[in-house]
């Protein structure tokens, strides 16, 4: 069974990104304005930069493109409310100026109706730049490679959860992505200036582990007593998935949003990378957290009767073990995990009501690639999707970049169809 | 035999798809310390009967006692904490954990005598001892028989259910398979075995029941059985009789 449903994984998943991600329009009319001041430190002195080319783009169309004044300013005013991107083209920089090592030229920005919204390019000027140790490229791969592992750690979370349910279980859960939304939209509901984020986040991820826990009591648990097929589970998921995604739109709107804290931060330089405080915590709770998770399923009396209930059933439940509660604490772990990956997700890229549910392919993809309810498996199939699709980019246009990650699980699965730490099933 | 059996199953009615029974109205007696032998034609319920026993299928009528309390119905989980140890005939191991782990996982609701029974394991069987680190799917059939024999012993159950133990073992492993199930039972564990080896179980075991269509059709001492005709007609084979003539 598990054979046929790693098949299914990726064929609906495919449709489903294709039917289910249309975009929502947002509507509505007022003044308001992008706006923002160049300038770069030369000598110490910090000097406006004039004559740059600064353009904001809505849905691929282009909204408005204006110049920088001579004291460096530039305001593009946006039809409304909604998120724009919004460009610095490069070329119009005046000779010797760039922008800063790891700054993107392209901002995602969220304009409220009414509200000037500021946006900040650092640039540097060019003899800065050459200081640099590190040669461009190399620099910009290193960049690169460690956006890779921070998002693939995050990602890491995610997908630990998701193998230890299909493991457990055998229930391949398309609803997990909206685990992930649901943790990042309470800490942003909870972080409304009455608390301090960290309590909101801790109370987020509290709620995340419950969400887990009525999953599996409400659904999953009755489900299984009634001896209910794989495949009708699966088509189950589907549904809550698309459920539990629209009740959260209905709550918290379509927009992108962020957390009131550690917007906006300074970079640490080390080496090539430019890396912020915010960045560097997210990786450390990531390592920690998977660190503690591996030790859970590796040596402890609940990891093992984790890993016994995946292997058989009802040996597990001859030897004594309550296999019914030992599959409801999988849930609450992977409720948490998921939770806490879209916390530090919201933190990085802000939160969205489908966040979770543009990140289940890669999950897929990640939990298959290291071998299917395996943990450590997820953990090295994320960290492979996540650096794999970051230096895809050196090749291939950022929009395109998840697709190189489902293109390498499709190389890496033709020559070890286990996944990369999967163990090739024993015949007879 | 008591007036009240260690063990009474009472008419028990038992099967896997709805209207279709496998156990019909079986009953048996069984005291402390005895070592049953069950034998039958394949697909007669045997295997049905221990899983029945032991919880993991719903009994549809009659009932099931052990040491006086009325067990029917109860999960096996919780049958274990009670002292009863179960080695299934197929799937007796967690091929992704070790030997050491599997036999933790036997002890899973009394994990602080692990040490303790692990020795008395291990002293029973060496070879798990010696490979404690050895993942239980990389075992061959033999060994995974002892490992899955040494899982059920962990509990120190008083009553363990074996099926088919010495199933695609060699005949010397086999005989030892039934030394050491003699071994347990002179500790005072009541067993009660399933085989197809039907002349060297019958040859050990106290009593021996054969069954057929979910029914006991005969009952009695093992030498009894082996030299009731009816039985040899239905069940041993009557290969012997047939080269003589
Ligand atoms: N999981 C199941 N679902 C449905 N029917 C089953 C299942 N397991 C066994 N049966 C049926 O129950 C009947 C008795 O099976 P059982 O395994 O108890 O036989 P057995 O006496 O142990 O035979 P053997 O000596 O071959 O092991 C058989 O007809 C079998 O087809
Ligand atoms: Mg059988």
């Amino acid at each position: 069974m598990p054979k046929l449903a790693k098949n299914c994984i990726a064929g609906l998943a495919l449709i489903l990104v294709l039917v289910l991600s249309f975009p929502i329009a947002v509507l509505a009319q007022s003044e308001q304005a992008i706006t923002g001041t160049l300038r770069v430190e030369i000598n110490e002195e910090r000097t406006p930069v004039a004559g740059v080319d600064i353009s904001v783009v809505q849905g691929g169309e282009e909204v408005g493109v204006e110049t920088t004044a001579e004291d460096g300013t530039f305001a593009v005013t946006v039809p409304g409310d909604g998120a724009y991107s919004v460009t610095l083209n490069t070329d119009s920089l005046p000779e010797g100026v760039t922008l800063q090592a790891d700054a993107t030229e392209t901002l995602e920005v969220r304009v409220e109706s009414g509200n000037n919204k500021a946006v900040i390019y650092r640039l540097v000027s060019g003899d800065q730049g050459e200081t640099s140790a590190f040669s461009d490229q190399a620099g910009k791969v290193a960049r690169l490679v460690s956006n890779g592992v921070r998002f693939g750690l995050i990602m890491a979370m995610c997908s630990i959860g998701l193998s230890l349910i299909f493991g457990t279980t055998q229930l391949v859960n398309f609803a997990h992505g909206e685990l992930v939304t649901f943790g990042a939209v309470m800490a942003l509901v909870l972080d409304n200036g009455t608390i301090p984020f960290l309590v909101a986040a801790a109370l987020a991820l509290a709620l995340a582990a419950g969400f887990g826990a009525a999953n599996d009591l409400v659904i999953w648990r009755p489900l299984r007593k009634r001896g209910t097929g794989l495949i009708s589970m699966m088509v189950i998921s589907i549904g809550l998935s698309i459920l539990i995604r629209f009740v959260i739109l209905w709550q918290v709107g379509g927009d992108r949003q962020a957390y009131s804290k550690y917007r906006i931060q300074e970079g640490i330089e080390i080496g090539p990378l430019s890396l912020t405080p915010r960045d560097l915590i997210a990786m450390a709770i990531s390592i920690v957290v998977l660190v503690a998770v591996a030790y859970m399923i590796n040596k402890t009396k609940f990891g093992k009767a984790m890993r016994a209930v995946a292997d058989n059933r009802d040996l597990a439940e001859s030897s004594g073990i309550n296999v019914q509660q030992v599959i409801l604490y999988v849930w609450v772990l992977g409720g948490l995990l998921a939770g806490l990956g879209g916390i530090l997700l919201g933190l990085d890229q802000q939160v969205r009501w489908n966040m979770g549910f543009d990140l289940l392919l890669l999950i897929f993809a990640a939990v298959t690639l290291g071998g299917l309810g395996t943990a450590y498996g997820a953990l090295v199939g994320s960290l492979v999707v996540g650096i794999f699709i970051e230096l895809s980019t050196l090749v291939v246009a950022p929009e395109l970049k998840s697709v190189g990650a489902l293109m390498i699980l499709i190389i890496i699965l033709l020559v070890r169809p286990q996944g990369i730490l999967g163990r090739a099933e024993r015949v007879g | 035999m008591s007036e009240q059996a260690y063990i009474d199953i009472d008419s028990v009615v038992a099967g896997y798809v709805p209207e279709v029974n496998i156990l019909n109205e079986l009953s048996m007696k069984i005291d402390k310390g005895e070592l049953i032998g069950i034998v039958g034609p394949n697909g007669a319920g045997k295997s049905t009967m221990l899983k029945t026993f032991f919880g993991l299928i719903p009994v549809r009528s009659g009932s099931i006692k052990f040491m006086g309390d009325d067990i029917t119905g109860l999960v096996a989980h919780s049958l274990v904490s009670r002292g009863i140890g179960f080695v299934p005939q197929t799937e007796n191991v967690f091929p992704s954990l070790t030997i050491e782990e599997n036999l933790e996982m036997g002890a899973f609701l009394d994990s602080g005598s692990f040490e303790e029974r692990f020795d008395y394991v291990t002293e029973m069987f060496p070879k798990l001892g010696e490979r404690k680190d050895q993942r239980a799917g990389s075992l061959s059939g033999g060994e995974r028989q002892m490992l899955a024999m040494g899982r059920a012993l962990m509990m120190k159950p008083q009553v363990l259910l074996l099926d088919e133990p010495s199933a695609g073992l060699s005949p010397a492993l086999q005989d030892q398979v039934f030394v050491n199930t003699k071994k347990i039972n002179a500790t005072g564990v009541t067993i009660v075995m399933v085989e197809q080896n039907a002349h060297r179980c019958l040859q050990i075991c106290d009593r021996g029941y054969v069954l057929d269509q979910g029914k006991n059709a005969y009952e009695g001492t093992g030498k009894d059985l082996l030299s009731d005709p009816k039985v040899i007609e239905l069940y041993l084979g009557t290969l012997a009789q047939q080269v003589r003539s």
